[in-house]
């Protein structure tokens, strides 16, 4: 096996199936460990710039993949966007988010490793999580001068070809043949992406998942019933 | 099932819907709630409390969740007190709330610890083939071998340990202490045995079996207030909180109730609701002073000023304008104002001496017993000369005359206050007085009558009452200087105007308050009441300042009365069944007497504090003074208090005391008689003398210490760095060379002084704390939710007991267990070194025994000065000979022995057989099987058959013990007292009572209160109600002292004594002068978030406030010399430095720091920067010093007895220089030992003296 098929046919399987059953087990058994670590109380200065920085760049990031990359092309071609306007979007987005996170983060960092009272709480694991984070949000914003290069000379090809690889993952029938054109820059940065969702449950991430979106939508007074059934 | 799969219904679980929506019922998983449902769960709950000296004895629940304790809390169960008085519970705090931290914390001693080097010796020589004696005998000789331990105390190198090894250790040094240097070279130090009885009883048990002497606490504490067996002949007394509720006028001083008596300041409060006016006296805005009506801001160390002009006011307008019928009464049957006292030329006049006797006259007024210790009055009724009953002359020998009935004998009489309107003459009589920048001898007018004595002597006499209205400087129209017609005179003492110049009150505040508190006694009778504390008593002339304010209760008819009185609170001093313990405790069911030495002239000789004291003894005499021993230091005087038989010591003498039993044996002498005329000749001739005639000898080092339910070296060491240097020997702050202590007359001084004179140093404890710390040995202990025990406070009535939730963590064992072991260990040992020995026991006359008149007329004849011969029981200590068995040790320990149905028990000079009790016990504990000495005696091998030894012995607890010694004490007065317990003649209290419900203790002639449905328990209830005397020379209360030392020394009345100048703060090392600083005195009350050392390392306290040390000082003070809130500040004077945070606040006026008391060494104690050691403790800075006056013996009241009386441990009077210590220059001196630090154990350039 080729390594381009073990890390773009065979990996991101490990990484999906790993947080999949790695979230179940650790929600279903380990409740109590299932939170942000929050470490606000220690040391509140420039929170709100680091933090706020931090995560609206990291979702918008988010949902600009996928936006871009997992949603089907037609989708664009309907509100009349051409693939090179898309792609246009794209690095304008990603740039402005991306250093918005990377301000953020790189704040978050600093005061990771060398708040003092930050450090001496904190685990080893949490200085890991946002070291990684940072190092792929580095190398995604170091694709953006390629893909600049790739909209100026007109060309979205590169954008399409990892459009439909995501696609073929995820009809689970991988590709990797359809990355061997694309530059070096994009597969490291792709590794190190999927490595996120393979340490997922082992860390603090895992409180993206149970994010209190509905009480914004939540009723006055929840009557909960004694009589369920556990499923 | 899964909390995954059932959030997969997310989109379903809204079953209904309700209120438009607003409402919805859900479908959802609950099993999280549990989780809160769970928290406060648990498999059982038992009854404890805290065995910390707080007072509160408060009955909690302790809360047990599988095998561990969860959490605690108060308990709501106490008896009802009754009908419209508010009830005790519910009691606790924030401290006892957070105690189960201790159990599973990292300050827990789980094992038993040992000193590693010590260890290492030990074994080494043991591998040589050396038995256990042998063994320590070898590292003893070896100076190179001890000092390898002994130099590293302190610096932590402590390894794990087994029971076995560890008791053979402690007994091989016990074994070989005793035959090499004598028992009396065993120390133990434990306090406030009410806390947790059975674990004080354990350690003092053991030691009164080897020989060992047991420690005082109270009066080293200086918790003992001086003034109260000086007044009434009684240690302490004091009424249950309740009793606040039945006052209509308080005054507060000195007693911070909501901070250290937190769960009974509800009273407090409440009797405001009933109209209540409360009065605050403190210099800081206290927590108390927010709930009084008055704040008088008085300055610290001048309350005797203060309450002198109360009683100033309350006297001119209460007896000398008008004469208050009720006070006039009580005046003349209970206190001795109506006594005569005999007055001597001096000076330009006369100053007051001895008061008249029986036997100064013709025939003794036909008083055939002990007329010289019958005080004397002129009846108004027979127009003569009579010796009421009631004084000390009455109490022994003789039967029925023991009272405060207004008869002398059967006859009926009315004692004259004063003479003034049948006066044969009026005299200038001369008053000390004490007040830098005034006179120092006031003379003043008072009426006099003229008396022969049958010595043919014409003298001039005159009664208390009128020399004390001269002494309160209050004009009666008899001319004369230095009388007051106006109280806006300052001139003369003791004016309001007088008193607002010294304690920086108000005169119009101390005139209203005085006026006020006097009316309302006078239309309650009685019901004022004054409360205080440790604040204003830890300064060195403590007894005036307490004398002063019962002087002011007594004139107002207050003591004695529900509602009035003083009311003293330091420490749980209440050991409610105190009979019934302290056979078991000191072992007298074995043999008796047992050791009891006075701690503070104890640790005064030997952490050498001597040597640095700098108080001239010359300048605290009158100037009408004899002076007999003009010249004398005060450690002089208390070698002169020891040879005459008034203070015990420990040692006692410079020889082994079983060696010198041999001796006289050998040299004949039959009997104890015959031991004792022996001992006496030795000393005469010079052979042998008092151990604290040289303390710095080795023969008198003391060599085993024994620390449990303790924290001496963190908390109550006075002079703490001085105890550091010369009886542990470990690395101290002392920033001064001995040499102040010079030029002793009694005392030999050496010119080098020891450094470490502790051969061994046990620390028994469940938390390391700094005691654990300069240990050699830490033993594990239970923790007070481990253990089986009896508990008993001041503040409330009920008895109950510390409980067993859980078995003891790790290797823990009860205290009682841990002797019980020490005593098999060391039975074994001494079987062979030392078999059956005759012991030498050094007795004090003692309190409550006829031996309490040994020395008349409050003369001192010395026989080392030729005035006497040295006899035993009555010019020197009583000689005892004690056999001691040591091999049968451990059987001793475990049984009851006979001496309780042979002799009986006995308190207060009062003996009742036990016999039946004895009988009883056999049934209720079973007897000891094991073969031996002790066999078929009632057991004590487990603690619960301990606790209800105590409680059947003791009549508080047994009612038919109470009626034994209700009994006894009615063939005393003669007067019927059974009424007082009727009710409960039959009750008995068992172990088993108090764990389902706290229970109320039976009246007892062990207190002056009762335990009655219709009165709270208050203090001096059943002198003034049974007229059963106070236990004092005169059977009243006393204004006046009529001892040598008490005239000489100026304190015969109460005068104003300012604080004494210790002078440390004069030598600080010139770089610190040359910084901006502060000079503030040193104050150290108690604290919010800790009982003494316990609770302030604890994690929940120290996350309430600061986290650390800390100091307060005042916003002006701080801002003078640039100090801000939470800076690094170190206090420092000759006796050392200790560092801490700075607290800057408003409440702490100018010219003080407060820094809380027992702020111990072991969180978060950076270095000193000026002594280059742990930055100390708040003791660090402060050293103790002793006063003549409190070491007088042999006299009645003035006798001494085990934590009664004695020199007090007094350390407010100390000046500290403060100053910042910038963040940078903090020294945290976490570096690894190295031979130079080892070696350095002194400050650099303090040598050795």
């Amino acid at each position: 096996m080729s390594l381009m098929k073990f890390f773009f046919a065979v990996y991101p399987y490990i990484c999906l199936t790993v947080f999949v059953v790695g979230c179940w087990i650790r929600y279903d058994n380990q409740q109590y460990t299932w939170k942000t670590d929050s470490s606000q109380l220690l040391s509140g200065s420039n929170m709100v710039l680091a933090s706020n920085f931090f995560h609206i760049g990291i979702l918008a990031i988010f949902f600009g993949h996928f936006a871009g990359l997992v949603l089907p092309h037609w989708i664009w071609h309907l509100f009349g966007i051409n693939d090179l306007q898309h792609q246009w979007i794209a690095i304008w987005a990603g740039s402005i988010f991306g250093v918005m996170c990377l301000i953020g983060g790189a704040m978050l960092w600093l005061r990771r490793f060398f708040n003092p009272r930050v450090r001496a709480a904190g685990r080893k694991n949490d200085a890991f999580v946002i070291t990684w984070l940072m190092i792929t949000l580095v190398l995604g914003l170091a694709t953006l001068p390629v893909s600049i290069g790739h909209a100026g000379k007109g060309d979205p090809q590169v954008m399409l070809l990892l459009g439909d690889w995501i696609k073929s993952v995820i009809v689970l029938n991988p590709q990797p043949q359809l990355l061997e054109q694309v530059e070096p820059i994009y597969r490291a940065h792709m590794f190190f992406g999927m490595t996120v969702f393979l340490i997922f449950p082992f860390t603090r991430l895992v409180h993206i998942l149970t994010a209190p979106l509905n009480y914004a939508s939540r009723a006055y007074q929840i009557v909960r019933s004694k009589r369920y059934r556990s499923a | 099932m899964s909390h995954f799969l059932d959030r997969l219904r997310f989109f379903d679980k809204v079953k209904e819907t309700f209120s438009n929506g607003h409402g919805i019922v859900t479908n959802e998983d609950r099993q999280w709630e549990d989780a809160y449902r769970n928290r406060w769960r648990h498999d059982k709950v038992v009854r404890s409390t805290h065995g910390v000296n707080c007072t509160g004895g408060c009955s909690w629940k302790i809360f047990v969740k599988n095998g561990l304790v969860s959490f605690e809390m108060q308990q709501t169960d106490y008896p009802r007190t009754r009908e419209d008085l508010p009830n005790h519970e519910p009691r606790g705090c924030q401290r006892g709330a957070s105690f189960s931290w201790y159990l599973y914390s990292p300050h827990r001693i789980k094992h038993p610890m040992i000193r590693g080097r010590l260890l290492d010796l030990y074994r080494a020589e043991r591998k040589r083939g050396k038995d256990p004696v042998e063994a320590w005998e070898a590292i003893q000789n070896d100076p190179d071998k001890r000092i390898r331990y002994v130099g590293v105390r302190g610096l932590g190198g402590f390894v794990r340990t087994s029971w076995q090894e560890v008791t053979e250790i402690i007994a091989a040094a016990n074994v070989y202490t005793i035959k090499k240097w004598g028992p009396d070279r065993i120390y133990g130090f434990s306090p406030i045995p009410a806390m947790s009885m059975i674990s004080y009883a354990a350690g003092s048990r053991y030691l009164s079996l080897i020989g060992g002497a047991c420690g005082s606490f109270y009066d080293w504490y200086c918790d003992l207030p001086a003034g109260s067996p000086q007044t009434w002949g009684e240690q302490t007394d004091v009424p249950e909180a309740a009793d606040w509720y039945n006052s209509t006028y308080l005054i507060i001083t000195g007693a911070n109730l909501p901070m250290t008596r937190t769960p009974d300041a509800h009273f407090a409060t409440e009797v405001r609701y009933k109209g209540a006016k409360i009065v605050s006296m403190a210099p800081d805005y206290a927590e108390y002073v927010k709930f009084a009506d008055l704040w008088m801001p008085v300055r610290q160390g001048t309350d005797a000023a203060a309450f002198l002009a109360m009683a100033h006011v309350a006297l001119k307008e209460f007896h000398i304008q008008r004469q208050d019928p009720y006070f006039t009464e009580y005046a003349r049957k209970y206190t001795d104002l109506p006594m005569q006292v005999i007055l001597r030329e001096f000076g330009e006049g006369w100053v007051p001496d001895r008061n008249l006797r029986a036997s100064d006259f013709d025939g003794a007024l036909g008083q055939a017993n002990n007329p010289e210790w019958k005080t004397v009055v002129f009846d108004r009724k027979s127009g003569s000369y009579l010796a009421p009953n009631g004084s000390v002359g009455f109490r022994w020998g003789e039967e029925g005359k023991w009272n405060l009935l207004e008869k002398a004998g059967d006859q009926d009489i009315e004692a004259e206050l004063s003479c003034i309107e049948e006066r044969d003459e009026i005299v200038p009589v001369g008053f000390p007085h004490f007040n830098p920048g005034e006179k120092a001898l006031l003379y003043r007018n008072v009426p006099v009558r003229k008396l022969r004595l049958a010595s043919g002597e014409e003298v001039l006499v005159a009664s208390v009452f009128d020399l004390q209205v001269a002494h309160y400087g209050v004009d009666r129209g008899l001319g004369g200087a230095n009388v007051a017609t106006s109280y806006e005179d300052p001139s003369v003492p003791y004016t309001p105007a007088w008193a607002a110049k010294v304690t920086g009150v108000k005169a119009a505040d101390i005139e209203r308050t005085g006026r006020e508190f006097a009316d309302n006694a006078s239309r309650t009778r009685g019901k004022s009441m004054v409360i205080m504390g440790a604040a204003i008593n830890h300064w060195y002339h403590n007894d005036m300042a307490y004398r002063a304010i019962m002087n002011l209760l007594h004139l107002c008819g207050c003591v004695g009365q529900s509602g009035g009185g003083w009311a003293h609170y330091v420490g749980q001093e209440k050991l409610r069944p105190q009979a019934g313990w302290a056979p078991i405790a000191f072992a007298l069911d074995w043999m008796r007497p047992p050791r009891h030495q006075n701690s503070t002239s104890y640790w005064y000789f030997h952490t050498d504090q001597w040597r640095y004291d700098s108080l001239d003894a010359d300048a605290l005499l009158q100037p009408a003074a004899k002076g007999k021993y003009k010249g004398y230091r005060l450690a002089d005087y208390n070698v002169v208090a020891t040879r005459l038989g008034w203070l015990p010591s420990a040692p006692h003498y410079n020889r082994n005391p079983l060696a010198l039993a041999d001796e006289a044996i050998q040299a004949g002498a039959q009997d104890e008689t015959a031991v004792g005329m022996y001992v006496a000749r030795q000393l005469k001739e010079g052979k042998l003398d008092v151990a604290f005639a040289d303390p710095d000898a080795e023969e008198n080092w003391p060599r085993n210490l024994f620390v449990w339910r303790a924290n001496l070296l963190g908390c109550s060491a006075k002079g703490h760095e001085y105890f550091l240097k010369h009886l542990v020997g470990a690395q101290n702050g002392v920033l001064q060379e001995g040499g102040d202590g010079n030029g002793t007359s009694e005392v030999k001084w050496r010119e080098e002084a020891p450094a470490g004179k502790l051969d061994l140093m046990v620390d028994i404890n469940f938390r390391l704390n700094s005691t654990g710390a300069y240990s050699d040995i830490i033993l594990p202990t239970a923790t007070w939710y481990e253990k089986n025990d009896l508990n008993t406070t001041d503040m409330h009535p009920f008895i109950h007991p510390l409980g067993e939730a859980v078995t003891p963590g790790w290797e823990s064992k009860s205290d009682w267990q841990i002797f019980k072991t020490i005593a098999k260990g060391f039975s074994a040992l001494a079987e062979k070194h030392l078999g059956t020995r005759k012991d030498i026991v050094a007795l004090p006359m003692q309190h409550d025994s006829p031996f309490e008149m040994a020395q008349p007329l409050g003369q001192v004849k010395d026989w080392k000065k030729g005035e006497c011969e040295p006899v035993p029981g009555k010019t020197m200590p009583l000689i005892k000979l004690v056999e001691r068995d040591f091999g049968n040790t451990y059987r001793k320990y475990i049984a009851l022995g006979p001496l309780m149905t042979k002799i009986g028990n006995n308190v207060k000079g009062l003996d009742w057989n036990t016999e039946q009790e004895y009988e009883e016990l056999k049934h209720a504990n079973g007897t000891v099987r094991e073969a031996g000495v002790s066999q078929g005696m009632p057991s004590l091998e487990e603690d619960i058959y301990v606790c209800d030894a105590v409680m059947r012995m003791a009549p508080e607890t047994n009612g038919e013990v109470a009626h034994k010694s209700w009994s006894a004490l009615s063939k005393k007065t003669g007067i019927d007292h059974h009424h007082l317990y009727a009710g409960r003649h039959e009750d008995k209290i068992t172990f088993r009572d108090i764990v389902a419900q706290p229970r109320k203790i039976i009246t007892a002639p062990t207190w002056s209160g009762i335990e009655s449905e219709k009165v709270s328990y208050t203090a001096g209830y059943t002198n003034i109600h049974e007229h059963i005397p106070f236990r004092t020379l005169t059977g009243r209360a006393h204004f006046y002292q009529d001892h040598e030392w008490f005239i000489d020394f100026g304190e015969s009345l109460v005068s104003y004594r300012p604080p004494i100048d210790m002078k440390a703060h004069e030598k600080v090392p010139a770089g610190i002068k040359d910084k901006p600083h502060l000079t503030l005195s040193w104050i150290t009350p108690h604290s919010k978030w800790g009982i003494h050392s316990s609770y302030q390392d604890n994690q929940r306290m120290l996350n309430l406030f600061r986290g650390g040390p800390y100091v307060w000082i005042s916003e002006d003070d701080a801002a003078s010399v640039g100090i801000r809130d939470n800076d690094w500040v170190e206090a420092v004077n000759a006796n050392g430095a200790t560092v801490a945070r700075a607290v800057v606040s408003q409440r702490v006026p100018r010219g003080m720091a407060l820094m809380y008391h027992a702020q111990e060494k072991n969180v978060n104690v950076p270095g000193s920067n000026t002594t280059g050691k742990r930055g100390g403790i708040l003791n660090s800075v402060t050293r103790v010093v002793v006063k003549p006056t409190n070491m007088v013996g042999g006299y009645v009241q003035l006798a001494y007895s085990f934590n009664y009386y004695g020199t007090v441990g007094c350390q407010r009077d100390e000046v500290v220089v403060l100053h910042k210590i910038a963040d940078q220059d903090i020294d945290w001196l976490e570096r690894p030992l190295t031979p130079e630090r080892e070696a350095q154990r002194n400050p650099s350039g303090i040598g050795c003296r």
